[in-house]
């Protein structure tokens, strides 16, 4: 992982992103920023068009409008998913998307060798994912099929980690976790964070992702209604009482 | 039923059992990787076996050099058939992928007999066609030997692919989530043509055996496909043991019945699929 340190420019920006599925548009002209080295939260009702978000930005959702660019000058909007992960975008998606039949060393490794630069880096980018998740290493020769659901979220998050990304796109990793899995979940993302990786988290989760975000966007009906700190979002009457049922 | 017979049924079995599975790792390629049904499969051995065949009758080519010729040909014309139609039709209902396909059989097949004809064509002219080698009471045909021994390397090489190279690892992953391959940096579609390509290669490669073996015709094609699909619904998806396995116990199971049932040649084709049935129903039970 390389990124550059906190504000040091612009890791994302996306300006009137429209995309959907078929004849349904499910976001609707999305303008959102992101620096180099922040963390930023997406909160928003179920349908509210988080994960469509982070789908578009890494290319598995087709971008009918608007564009996406990645560290000020990379257009990712039209690209496949494999050339934007190798703009170091990664992307730890719904459902993790592991490959069940491969073994957990397999499944990380995968992460980096389709990659060149993922490949140069990846004996250290390994040893930092087994440093996050000391289970990793334990369960390397396991299928990646047999692994209880918080050891496949720690796994797909290792394996975006093995691609070396700069920008790292992470859906509802909470999702599903018991409460100290969700912890441990939660301080890897800031431990990823502090190593110079920007990162975009979607969440239901939404105290806890707020406490630990520098700023968050909120999603509805596919459109952003509020930005700000996560710290501000948090004392914010509106958010509480819709998201934090206070 | 002549019990002397069965040492000599056994061996055969054992031999015909690895263009079976050759054919059927190839078509099982297709279906796991890709998620393609393809009933044009066969169609590809048979190109395979008539285009061996006329550069046998044309430039005197031995089978054995034709099958370097005939591999990357039926890659190509694998490659082909994949971007100009089958690309098209991956998100669509597996209903028309299916008559898709059945269609760019007929298509081969059709082509094949306005320029061959209908009749069986073979190469017979080889000299090792003749050379059979008699242990005790088993005698065991050169061509047949040979086959088999083409047959289980290219399925080892198939094997070994599939568990040690990066293309092989590509395709597995694939194969078991398209998403996931996309977000770690596999073009999809790209590996959905590598696997086609390759699909077809090895039946055309089989198609070469066959056309030293019988006399083929250009609808041999059909019966394997349709013997490869039972074998590979037999195995399970994406499990070469498993092919090599279900491919051993039809090739030999018709073997036994076409070598000592008297008349049992004509129940070949009977006994393959009758295994097939049985294995489903038990399957099926042992679900319920």
């Amino acid at each position: 992982m390389s990124g550059s340190g906190r504000g040091a420019g612009s890791a994302l920006r996306v300006e009137g992103l429209r995309a959907g599925y078929g004849k349904i548009t499910v976001l609707w002209d999305v303008d959102l920023h992101v620096d180099e080295g922040e963390l930023v939260t997406i909160i928003g009702a179920n349908g509210a068009g988080k994960t469509t978000l982070l789908r578009a930005i890494s290319g598995l959702v087709p971008v009918r409008a608007g564009s996406v660019t990645a560290f000020g000058a990379r257009r990712l909007a039209g690209l496949s998913p494999a050339r934007i992960v190798r703009s170091q975008v990664g992307h730890v998606p719904e459902g993790r998307q592991l490959f069940p039949l491969m073994t957990v060393r397999e499944n990380l490794e995968s992460g980096a060798e389709y990659l060149p630069h993922a490949r140069a880096s990846a004996a250290r980018n390994r040893e930092f994912v087994y440093g996050l998740f000391p289970r990793l290493a334990e369960r390397a020769p396991q299928l990646a099929g047999t692994l209880s659901g918080g050891e496949r979220q720690m796994l797909a998050i290792g394996r975006a980690l093995m691609s070396d990304p700069k920008l790292l796109l992470v859906d509802e990793p909470s999702l599903g976790l018991a409460p100290a899995l969700v912890r441990t979940v939660f301080a890897a993302l800031q431990e990823i964070r502090a190593r110079g990786v920007t990162v975009v988290l979607v969440e239901q989760n939404v105290q806890q992702s707020l406490r630990i975000s520098d700023r968050a966007y909120v999603l509805e009906n596919g459109e952003v209604v509020k930005a700000g700190s996560g710290a501000a979002l948090l004392g914010d009457p509106e958010v509480r009482a819709a998201y934090l049922s206070m | 039923m002549d019990l002397s017979l069965l040492p000599q049924a056994l061996v055969s079995g054992v031999l015909a059992s690895g263009l079976y599975a050759l054919v059927s790792v190839g078509l099982a390629l297709a279906i796991g990787v890709i998620g393609i049904v393809n009933f044009a499969h066969g169609e590809f051995f048979m190109v395979g076996a008539f285009l061996a065949y006329q550069l046998f009758v044309s430039f005197g080519f031995d089978p054995l050099l034709s099958l370097l010729i005939v591999a990357p040909a039926l890659a190509v014309i694998g490659g082909v058939i994949y971007l100009s139609t089958i690309r098209f039709v991956l998100k669509a209902p597996e209903l028309n992928q299916m008559l898709l396909t059945f269609g760019v059989g007929i298509i081969l097949q059709n082509l094949a007999l306005v320029i061959w004809g209908g009749d069986p064509r073979s190469i017979a002219n080889v000299p090792y066609r003749s050379i059979g080698y008699q242990l005790g009471g088993v005698s065991v045909g050169m061509v047949p030997l040979g086959s088999f021994v083409i047959s289980v390397a290219l399925v080892a090489a198939l094997y070994w692919t599939l568990a040690r190279t990066p293309l092989g690892r590509a395709m597995r992953a694939v194969a078991q989530n398209r998403v996931g391959a996309g977000l770690v940096g596999l073009e999809v579609n790209r590996v959905y043509l590598v696997a086609f390509a390759l699909s077809a290669l090895l039946a055309g490669m089989g198609g070469v055996m066959i056309a030293v073996i019988q006399s083929p015709t250009p609808t041999v094609g059909l019966a394997f496909t349709l013997k490869a699909f039972a074998i590979v619904v037999l195995a399970g998806l994406g499990n070469v043991r498993g092919i090599v396995g279900a491919s051993l116990l039809v090739a030999v199971a018709e073997s036994i019945v076409a070598t000592m049932v008297p008349g049992g040649d004509a129940l070949r084709n009977a006994v393959f699929f009758a295994i097939i049935f049985l294995v489903l129903i038990w399957r099926s039970r042992k679900v319920a």
